[in-house]
């Protein structure tokens, strides 16, 4: 690795560097993932721990397989039956609450946030209680949330809302005292109205801490809502990881985990493009 | 003073700001007026209250005393006549060169076609043929503020205040870009005022200069520019010019060195109590 260090510091065409250094971050991921896996392999072959905590990488996969690809469930949907993985279904059930709370959460947020950034006496009587709210567990809500929106699906929702509710909020309020004061004035001097100033001015000028508020919202939201879904649930993602827990089906809960972690690395990349876009 | 055809009028006014170190009076009773198409420089050291003084006109800041009013109606708030250019970087750095400059229009509701056809006609005024698709970033701070200017001017203001326009503009460039304003003044009959620290910019292109003086801001002296119209940058090299910028100058020197001084005993103070 020194070696290929030194290459690219010596100054080579700037094209051809760039293109070699993405090669070698590429070859050392593979690497990384190639040792890990070995480790795992090895763990899983040596007998030291627990052979069900530690499953083969074969059985793993295997399971994976049972998990994404052999249908067990009839799932009506409009007037065809389809018969697909149970999987799928439990994966929708838990896109659309997050995706329910993140619209909730998010476009409230929003707008909260505006109304605290631009108003500094709102700004002054309650952001400080939205900073010690926001990095609380919100899970401590969530029995609250049980008691006004029973077990289904509204409590989850509920909790993937306030959970991203607190990082939208506070950076739409701080993006918004960001804003170049003049950028404003220039508004203000073409006579633009309330929403002109909003839709024109201060939204663009917000993008970035709106992404990032977005990307650190969506990530809360997840926990948020998949941490509902393993209490008193039968529905969603996880249900299946608990209940994949509770009856030691490990390899099963590791596939589980891999699937989520490709869908959350999905979701970030989209959320990244949007932000370039 | 106040004649009944004047379009703009400023009367008295007077501009506190509270600051940590107490109240500061950025405008002192300051009052003049403009008439229509007439071109005004405001000139003055540094700190003096020049841009308070256009954001009041401008109708962005309240709380002063006096009155400012546009063809015989108060001001408060922004004035549809008044177009302003601001000293501070102010492109939209989201926007492409064209979509800033054709944001006023945008905003008065002109179809896509048609403003974007006024607005490439804004840009070539102020120089910038073929950068249309480019983002502020990609340009230089010359460019930029030549930008925001193209933007106030397709917004096509009765009344212009420019603040400092051309600070970030070589000496060339300056001159030119001061005559295609000064060409567009003219056409349009604007009245302009601007605020700029280049006595040969002032005498370039004033009918009347403003000298205001060091902290408090307060009207020193106005001088009247009799130099024949048409004028272009020809003009730098004659005699009377050269008369009107000495004049000037005189006034300046003494308001500066008070500013200078000034600064240098706050600096002075705050060494002894940092000590
Ligand atoms: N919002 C504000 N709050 C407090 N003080 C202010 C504010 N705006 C301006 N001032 C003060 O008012 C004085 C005049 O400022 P102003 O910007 O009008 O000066 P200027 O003549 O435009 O100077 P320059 O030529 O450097 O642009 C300065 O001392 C400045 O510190
Ligand atoms: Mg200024």
């Amino acid at each position: 690795m020194a070696a290929a260090g030194h290459m690219t510091a010596s100054g080579a065409p700037a094209r051809t560097g760039g293109m070699t250094l993405r090669r070698q971050v590429l070859l050392l991921r593979i690497a990384l993932l190639a040792g890990l896996l070995g480790i795992w392999e090895a763990a899983a072959a040596s007998g030291l721990l627990f052979r069900d905590v530690v499953p083969s990488l074969l059985t793993i996969g295997r399971s994976l397989f049972e998990l994404l690809a052999v249908p067990d469930f009839q799932w009506e949907v409009g007037i065809t039956t389809l018969w697909v993985p149970d999987f799928y279904r439990h994966l929708w059930i838990t896109m659309a609450e997050v995706g329910a709370g993140m619209t909730i959460g998010g476009f409230s947020g929003l707008a909260v946030g505006l109304a605290l950034g631009a108003n500094p006496f709102l700004s002054k009587a309650f952001e400080r209680f939205l900073y010690y709210l926001g990095p609380t567990p919100k899970i401590i809500f969530f029995p609250l949330m049980i008691m006004w929106f029973g077990v289904g699906p509204g409590s989850k929702v509920a909790m993937g809302t306030i959970s991203c509710f607190f990082p939208i909020v506070l950076s739409a309020a701080a993006g918004m005292r960001q804003i170049e004061s003049v950028l404003i004035r220039v508004g203000r001097s073409f006579r633009l109205n309330t929403w002109q100033m909003v839709t024109k001015i201060y939204l663009p000028a917000m993008r970035q801490p709106i992404v990032n508020g977005v990307r650190l919202g969506l990530g809360v939201a997840v926990i948020g809502t998949l941490l509902a879904e393993t209490k008193l649930s039968n529905r969603g993602v996880g249900f299946l990881i608990i209940d994949a827990y509770n009856t030691f089906d490990m390899p099963r809960m590791y596939s589980l985990l891999i699937v989520l972690f490709v869908v959350a690395i999905g979701a970030n990349a989209l959320v990244g493009r949007a932000s370039r876009g | 003073m106040a004649s009944a055809d004047s379009i703009l009028v400023v009367e008295d006014i007077v501009k506190r700001f509270e600051t940590p170190d107490g109240v500061l009076t950025a405008v002192d009773h300051v009052s003049f007026d403009v008439a229509p198409g007439e071109f005004l420089a405001v000139i003055g050291p540094s700190g003096c209250g020049k841009s308070t003084l256009f954001n009041v006109i401008g109708g962005l800041l309240d709380g002063y005393d006096g009155r400012v009013s546009v063809a015989g109606e108060t001001v408060s708030g922004p004035h549809p006549s008044i177009g302003m250019i601001f000293q501070e970087e102010s492109t939209f750095p989201w926007r492409t060169v064209i979509d800033n400059v054709a944001f006023p229009l945008e905003i008065a509701g002109m179809g896509k076609s048609e403003r974007y056809d006024k607005a490439r006609h804004f840009v070539g005024l102020v120089g910038l043929d073929g950068f249309e698709r480019r983002y502020p970033s990609e340009l230089s701070g010359g460019m930029r503020q030549r930008v925001s200017m193209a933007r106030t001017l397709a917004s096509e203001p009765k009344i212009l205040l420019m603040d400092e326009p051309f600070a970030a503009l070589d000496e060339q460039t300056r001159l030119l870009l001061g005559d295609k304003v000064l060409q567009i003044q003219q056409d349009l009959k604007q009245t302009t005022l601007l605020i700029t620290h280049n006595l040969t910019e002032a005498v370039q292109l004033s009918d009347r200069i403003l000298v205001m003086t060091y902290r408090p801001g307060k009207t020193k002296r106005i001088v009247d520019i009799k130099l024949p119209r048409p004028r272009t940058s020809e003009i730098v090299g004659s005699d009377a010019f050269g008369h009107y910028v000495a004049q000037i100058w005189n006034d300046l020197r003494e308001e500066a060195s008070k500013g200078l001084k000034d600064d240098e005993q706050r600096v002075a103070r705050a060494g002894a109590v940092r000590k």
